[in-house]
Protein backbone atom coordinates (compact mmCIF):
# COMPACT_ATOMS: atom_id res chain seq x y z
CA UNK A 1 0.00 0.00 0.00
CA UNK A 2 1.40 3.39 -0.86
CA UNK A 3 0.00 4.94 2.34
CA UNK A 4 -0.28 2.87 5.48
CA UNK A 5 -3.33 4.22 7.35
CA UNK A 6 -1.69 3.77 10.71
CA UNK A 7 1.42 5.68 9.75
CA UNK A 8 2.04 8.61 12.10
CA UNK A 9 -0.63 7.23 14.43
CA UNK A 10 0.02 7.74 18.14
CA UNK A 11 -1.79 5.70 20.77
CA UNK A 12 -3.86 7.77 23.14
CA UNK A 13 -2.44 7.95 26.61
CA UNK A 14 -2.88 10.02 29.70
CA UNK A 15 -0.11 12.24 30.96
CA UNK A 16 1.20 11.22 34.35
CA UNK A 17 1.81 14.80 35.49
CA UNK A 18 2.44 18.29 34.19
CA UNK A 19 6.06 17.73 33.27
CA UNK A 20 5.05 14.66 31.27
CA UNK A 21 2.38 16.70 29.52
CA UNK A 22 4.85 19.48 28.85
CA UNK A 23 7.26 17.01 27.29
CA UNK A 24 4.53 15.60 25.07
CA UNK A 25 3.40 19.04 23.98
CA UNK A 26 6.92 19.99 23.00
CA UNK A 27 7.34 16.72 21.11
CA UNK A 28 4.15 17.36 19.17
CA UNK A 29 5.19 20.92 18.48
CA UNK A 30 8.53 19.79 17.15
CA UNK A 31 6.82 17.22 14.96
CA UNK A 32 4.71 19.91 13.35
CA UNK A 33 7.60 22.30 12.88
CA UNK A 34 9.93 19.70 11.40
CA UNK A 35 7.35 18.61 8.84
CA UNK A 36 6.45 22.09 7.71
CA UNK A 37 8.61 22.02 4.54
CA UNK A 38 7.06 18.71 3.58
CA UNK A 39 3.54 20.11 4.16
CA UNK A 40 4.34 23.13 2.08
CA UNK A 41 5.38 20.98 -0.86
CA UNK A 42 2.60 18.40 -0.44
CA UNK A 43 -0.21 20.93 -0.44
CA UNK A 44 1.50 23.53 -2.63
CA UNK A 45 1.01 26.24 -0.05
CA UNK A 46 1.96 29.64 -1.51
CA UNK A 47 3.37 30.80 1.80
CA UNK A 48 6.86 30.85 3.24
CA UNK A 49 7.65 28.16 5.77
CA UNK A 50 8.10 30.77 8.48
CA UNK A 51 4.51 31.92 8.07
CA UNK A 52 3.22 28.36 8.34
CA UNK A 53 5.31 27.82 11.45
CA UNK A 54 4.02 31.02 12.98
CA UNK A 55 0.49 29.84 12.36
CA UNK A 56 1.23 26.50 14.02
CA UNK A 57 2.70 28.38 16.95
CA UNK A 58 -0.42 30.50 17.13
CA UNK A 59 -2.62 27.41 17.36
CA UNK A 60 -0.52 26.07 20.20
CA UNK A 61 -0.57 29.43 21.97
CA UNK A 62 -4.35 29.47 21.80
CA UNK A 63 -4.39 26.68 24.37
CA UNK A 64 -1.68 28.07 26.60
CA UNK A 65 -3.91 28.75 29.57
CA UNK A 66 -5.37 25.29 29.96
CA UNK A 67 -4.83 24.20 33.54
CA UNK A 68 -6.45 20.79 33.52
CA UNK A 69 -4.48 17.70 32.57
CA UNK A 70 -7.35 15.77 30.94
CA UNK A 71 -8.05 18.72 28.66
CA UNK A 72 -4.38 18.83 27.70
CA UNK A 73 -4.50 15.10 26.97
CA UNK A 74 -7.45 15.52 24.65
CA UNK A 75 -5.77 18.42 22.89
CA UNK A 76 -2.63 16.34 22.44
CA UNK A 77 -4.66 13.49 20.97
CA UNK A 78 -6.33 15.85 18.56
CA UNK A 79 -3.02 17.44 17.66
CA UNK A 80 -1.49 14.08 16.82
CA UNK A 81 -4.57 13.08 14.85
CA UNK A 82 -4.42 16.30 12.86
CA UNK A 83 -0.76 15.68 12.18
CA UNK A 84 -1.52 12.21 10.92
CA UNK A 85 -4.27 13.50 8.66
CA UNK A 86 -2.00 16.17 7.27
CA UNK A 87 1.02 13.98 6.62
CA UNK A 88 -1.01 11.13 5.13
CA UNK A 89 -2.40 13.55 2.56
CA UNK A 90 -5.94 13.06 3.79
CA UNK A 91 -6.53 16.78 3.65
CA UNK A 92 -6.55 19.14 0.71
CA UNK A 93 -4.92 22.46 0.03
CA UNK A 94 -8.16 24.21 0.85
CA UNK A 95 -8.17 22.78 4.36
CA UNK A 96 -4.64 24.00 4.97
CA UNK A 97 -5.29 27.42 3.48
CA UNK A 98 -8.40 27.92 5.61
CA UNK A 99 -6.06 28.48 8.54
CA UNK A 100 -4.73 31.63 6.93
CA UNK A 101 -6.75 34.79 7.17
CA UNK A 102 -6.10 36.29 3.78
CA UNK A 103 -8.03 33.43 2.18
CA UNK A 104 -11.28 34.49 3.83
CA UNK A 105 -13.58 37.25 2.77
CA UNK A 106 -12.55 40.25 4.86
CA UNK A 107 -9.58 38.33 6.20
CA UNK A 108 -8.90 39.01 9.82
CA UNK A 109 -11.56 41.73 10.02
CA UNK A 110 -14.57 39.48 10.16
CA UNK A 111 -15.41 40.87 13.56
CA UNK A 112 -15.65 44.61 14.11
CA UNK A 113 -12.85 46.30 16.02
CA UNK A 114 -15.05 48.51 18.17
CA UNK A 115 -18.65 49.33 18.90
CA UNK A 116 -18.79 52.14 16.36
CA UNK A 117 -17.25 49.94 13.70
CA UNK A 118 -19.90 47.30 14.33
CA UNK A 119 -22.67 49.84 14.43
CA UNK A 120 -21.65 51.30 11.09
CA UNK A 121 -21.55 47.79 9.63
CA UNK A 122 -25.18 47.43 10.59
CA UNK A 123 -24.78 44.95 13.42
CA UNK A 124 -27.42 45.72 15.98
CA UNK B 1 -3.19 38.40 20.54
CA UNK B 2 -3.41 38.94 24.22
CA UNK B 3 -2.15 35.41 24.75
CA UNK B 4 1.32 36.37 23.56
CA UNK B 5 1.67 39.19 26.03
CA UNK B 6 2.93 36.99 28.84
CA UNK B 7 6.57 36.03 29.16
CA UNK B 8 8.00 32.55 29.36
CA UNK B 9 8.81 33.12 33.02
CA UNK B 10 5.27 33.97 33.93
CA UNK B 11 4.01 31.03 31.90
CA UNK B 12 6.31 28.68 33.80
CA UNK B 13 5.20 30.18 37.07
CA UNK B 14 1.64 29.69 35.99
CA UNK B 15 2.15 26.01 35.37
CA UNK B 16 3.86 25.50 38.69
CA UNK B 17 1.23 27.34 40.72
CA UNK B 18 -1.07 25.01 42.58
CA UNK B 19 -4.79 25.09 42.00
CA UNK B 20 -5.50 26.60 45.38
CA UNK B 21 -3.56 29.70 44.50
CA UNK B 22 -5.24 30.30 41.21
CA UNK B 23 -7.87 32.99 41.18
CA UNK B 24 -11.28 31.78 40.32
CA UNK B 25 -12.44 32.13 36.81
CA UNK B 26 -15.88 33.04 35.73
CA UNK B 27 -17.68 31.38 32.94
CA UNK B 28 -19.05 34.72 31.88
CA UNK B 29 -22.60 33.66 30.98
CA UNK B 30 -25.28 36.20 31.73
CA UNK B 31 -28.13 34.77 33.72
CA UNK B 32 -31.49 36.49 33.57
CA UNK B 33 -34.69 34.76 34.54
CA UNK B 34 -37.32 36.02 32.16
CA UNK B 35 -40.56 35.81 34.08
CA UNK B 36 -42.30 36.77 37.27
CA UNK B 37 -40.83 33.77 39.03
CA UNK B 38 -39.51 34.65 42.46
CA UNK B 39 -36.50 32.39 42.06
CA UNK B 40 -33.31 34.42 42.54
CA UNK B 41 -30.63 34.36 39.85
CA UNK B 42 -28.34 31.40 40.33
CA UNK B 43 -24.95 32.57 41.51
CA UNK B 44 -22.16 30.06 40.86
CA UNK B 45 -20.05 29.07 43.84
CA UNK B 46 -16.82 30.08 42.13
CA UNK B 47 -17.93 33.72 42.04
CA UNK B 48 -17.29 34.18 45.75
CA UNK B 49 -13.69 32.92 45.62
CA UNK B 50 -11.12 35.55 46.35
CA UNK B 51 -8.26 36.77 44.18
CA UNK B 52 -4.97 36.58 46.10
CA UNK B 53 -3.63 40.02 46.88
CA UNK B 54 -0.08 39.42 45.73
CA UNK B 55 -1.11 38.58 42.18
CA UNK B 56 -1.85 41.83 40.39
CA UNK B 57 -4.31 41.74 37.55
CA UNK B 58 -1.55 41.85 34.94
CA UNK B 59 0.31 38.95 36.58
CA UNK B 60 -2.56 36.54 36.62
CA UNK B 61 -3.47 35.78 33.04
CA UNK B 62 -5.59 32.89 34.25
CA UNK B 63 -8.00 35.26 35.92
CA UNK B 64 -10.58 35.75 33.23
CA UNK B 65 -12.86 38.49 34.50
CA UNK B 66 -16.54 38.24 34.05
CA UNK B 67 -17.49 40.28 31.06
CA UNK B 68 -20.75 41.84 30.21
CA UNK B 69 -19.51 43.63 27.15
CA UNK B 70 -18.25 42.36 23.81
CA UNK B 71 -14.60 41.43 23.66
CA UNK B 72 -13.24 42.77 20.38
CA UNK B 73 -9.83 41.14 20.78
CA UNK B 74 -10.78 37.48 20.63
CA UNK B 75 -8.88 35.32 18.17
CA UNK B 76 -11.19 34.35 15.36
CA UNK B 77 -11.22 30.95 13.73
CA UNK B 78 -12.01 29.79 10.24
CA UNK B 79 -15.72 29.41 10.90
CA UNK B 80 -16.11 33.04 11.90
CA UNK B 81 -18.18 34.86 9.32
CA UNK B 82 -19.36 38.42 8.88
CA UNK B 83 -22.58 37.42 10.60
CA UNK B 84 -20.88 36.21 13.76
CA UNK B 85 -21.74 38.29 16.83
CA UNK B 86 -18.88 39.62 18.93
CA UNK B 87 -18.34 37.23 21.83
CA UNK B 88 -18.15 38.32 25.44
CA UNK B 89 -15.96 35.51 26.68
CA UNK B 90 -14.15 32.67 24.97
CA UNK B 91 -13.20 29.62 26.97
CA UNK B 92 -9.49 29.12 27.21
CA UNK B 93 -9.32 26.02 29.37
CA UNK B 94 -8.66 27.75 32.68
CA UNK B 95 -12.25 27.80 33.89
CA UNK B 96 -12.74 26.40 37.37
CA UNK B 97 -15.59 24.12 38.29
CA UNK B 98 -16.60 23.11 34.78
CA UNK B 99 -15.13 21.00 32.07
CA UNK B 100 -13.92 23.33 29.31
CA UNK B 101 -15.66 21.49 26.53
CA UNK B 102 -15.46 24.41 24.14
CA UNK B 103 -11.67 24.07 24.06
CA UNK B 104 -11.62 20.41 23.08
CA UNK B 105 -14.81 20.01 21.14
CA UNK B 106 -13.56 21.78 18.05
CA UNK B 107 -16.82 23.71 17.82
CA UNK B 108 -16.61 27.10 16.15
CA UNK B 109 -15.90 30.07 18.33
CA UNK B 110 -19.12 31.56 17.03
CA UNK B 111 -21.19 29.27 19.22
CA UNK B 112 -19.71 30.91 22.30
CA UNK B 113 -20.81 34.26 20.98
CA UNK B 114 -24.42 33.27 20.40
CA UNK B 115 -26.97 33.60 23.17
CA UNK B 116 -28.92 30.51 24.02
CA UNK B 117 -32.36 30.34 25.66
CA UNK B 118 -33.22 27.49 28.01
CA UNK B 119 -36.96 27.12 28.38
CA UNK B 120 -39.78 24.68 28.83
CA UNK B 121 -42.03 24.71 25.77
CA UNK B 122 -45.64 25.50 26.59
CA UNK B 123 -48.44 23.00 26.43
CA UNK B 124 -49.74 22.53 22.90
CA UNK B 125 -53.21 23.95 22.41
CA UNK B 126 -54.17 21.01 20.26
CA UNK B 127 -53.88 18.46 23.02
CA UNK B 128 -54.99 18.19 26.62
CA UNK B 129 -51.69 16.95 27.95
CA UNK B 130 -50.83 18.50 31.29
CA UNK B 131 -47.33 17.15 31.50
CA UNK B 132 -44.41 19.24 30.35
CA UNK B 133 -41.79 16.89 29.17
CA UNK B 134 -38.44 18.24 28.03
CA UNK B 135 -36.48 21.44 28.53
CA UNK B 136 -35.32 22.96 25.32
CA UNK B 137 -32.21 24.95 24.39
CA UNK B 138 -32.68 27.26 21.47
CA UNK B 139 -30.30 29.72 19.81
CA UNK B 140 -31.24 33.34 19.53
CA UNK B 141 -31.70 34.72 16.07
CA UNK B 142 -28.68 36.44 14.47
CA UNK B 143 -28.84 40.20 14.11
CA UNK B 144 -27.61 40.09 10.58
CA UNK B 145 -27.51 37.11 8.31
CA UNK B 146 -30.45 35.36 9.87
CA UNK B 147 -32.43 35.23 6.69
CA UNK B 148 -32.51 36.90 3.31
CA UNK B 149 -34.12 36.23 -0.02
CA UNK B 150 -32.06 34.15 -2.39
CA UNK B 151 -31.56 35.82 -5.77
CA UNK B 152 -32.08 32.66 -7.75
CA UNK B 153 -35.51 31.49 -6.65
CA UNK B 154 -36.58 33.81 -3.88
CA UNK B 155 -36.13 31.07 -1.31
CA UNK B 156 -34.94 31.88 2.17
CA UNK B 157 -31.18 31.80 2.56
CA UNK B 158 -29.55 31.92 5.95
CA UNK B 159 -26.06 32.44 7.26
CA UNK B 160 -26.97 30.76 10.53
CA UNK B 161 -25.98 27.13 10.88
CA UNK B 162 -28.05 26.56 14.00
CA UNK B 163 -31.14 28.10 12.48
CA UNK B 164 -34.12 25.97 13.38
CA UNK B 165 -32.21 23.54 15.59
CA UNK B 166 -32.63 22.92 19.29
CA UNK B 167 -31.41 20.61 22.02
CA UNK B 168 -33.55 18.88 24.60
CA UNK B 169 -32.77 18.06 28.21
CA UNK B 170 -34.63 16.24 30.92
CA UNK B 171 -34.07 18.90 33.58
CA UNK B 172 -33.23 22.59 33.72
CA UNK B 173 -30.02 21.90 35.63
CA UNK B 174 -28.77 19.57 32.93
CA UNK B 175 -29.37 22.24 30.33
CA UNK B 176 -27.54 24.85 32.40
CA UNK B 177 -24.60 22.52 32.96
CA UNK B 178 -24.37 21.86 29.27
CA UNK B 179 -24.45 25.55 28.40
CA UNK B 180 -21.78 26.35 30.97
CA UNK B 181 -19.62 23.47 29.82
CA UNK B 182 -19.76 24.56 26.21
CA UNK B 183 -19.22 28.20 27.07
CA UNK B 184 -22.55 29.43 25.73
CA UNK B 185 -24.09 32.68 26.86
CA UNK B 186 -27.39 31.46 28.20
CA UNK B 187 -30.47 32.66 29.99
CA UNK B 188 -33.20 30.60 31.58
CA UNK B 189 -36.81 31.38 30.85
CA UNK B 190 -39.05 30.02 33.59
CA UNK B 191 -42.29 28.43 32.40
CA UNK B 192 -45.57 30.24 32.93
CA UNK B 193 -47.82 28.65 35.49
CA UNK B 194 -51.38 27.89 34.55
CA UNK B 195 -53.92 29.86 36.54
CA UNK B 196 -56.95 28.17 37.91
CA UNK B 197 -59.77 29.91 39.76
CA UNK B 198 -61.78 27.54 41.96
CA UNK B 199 -65.43 27.90 40.96
CA UNK B 200 -68.66 26.50 42.31
CA UNK B 201 -71.96 26.86 40.49
CA UNK B 202 -73.78 27.20 43.81
CA UNK B 203 -72.01 30.51 44.37
CA UNK B 204 -74.25 32.06 41.74
CA UNK B 205 -77.19 31.70 44.11
CA UNK B 206 -75.66 33.08 47.27
CA UNK B 207 -77.86 35.49 49.20
CA UNK B 208 -76.59 39.02 49.41
CA UNK B 209 -78.45 41.91 51.23
CA UNK B 210 -76.79 44.47 48.98
CA UNK B 211 -76.21 44.25 45.24
CA UNK B 212 -75.64 40.78 43.92
CA UNK B 213 -71.98 39.73 43.80
CA UNK B 214 -70.39 39.08 40.46
CA UNK B 215 -68.26 35.98 40.67
CA UNK B 216 -65.42 36.33 38.27
CA UNK B 217 -64.94 33.05 36.56
CA UNK B 218 -61.73 33.78 34.69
Amino acid sequence: MPITPTKYAITTRQSANWSDAKRRVFALYRRWLRSTPEMQSMYSLPLPISVIRTRIRQEFERNRFVNKLPVVDVLLTKGHADYQETMNFWRQTTHMMSYFNEESFRGAKRLPSSFIDGFLQGRN
Amino acid sequence: MSALRITTASAARMLRTSNAMMPSVMGAAQRRALSDSAEPARVPSVESARVPEKLAKEDSPLATPKRNSPDYNVPIDKATSTWTPVPKHIQNGSEEGILSAAVVSGAPMELQARTVRIFLPSKPATQSSNSRVLWRMDWDVLEKGHRWENELMGWQSSGDFVQGTHLTFRTKEEAIQFAEKQGYEYFVQEPNQRHFTPKAYANNFLYSPKKLKIVRTK
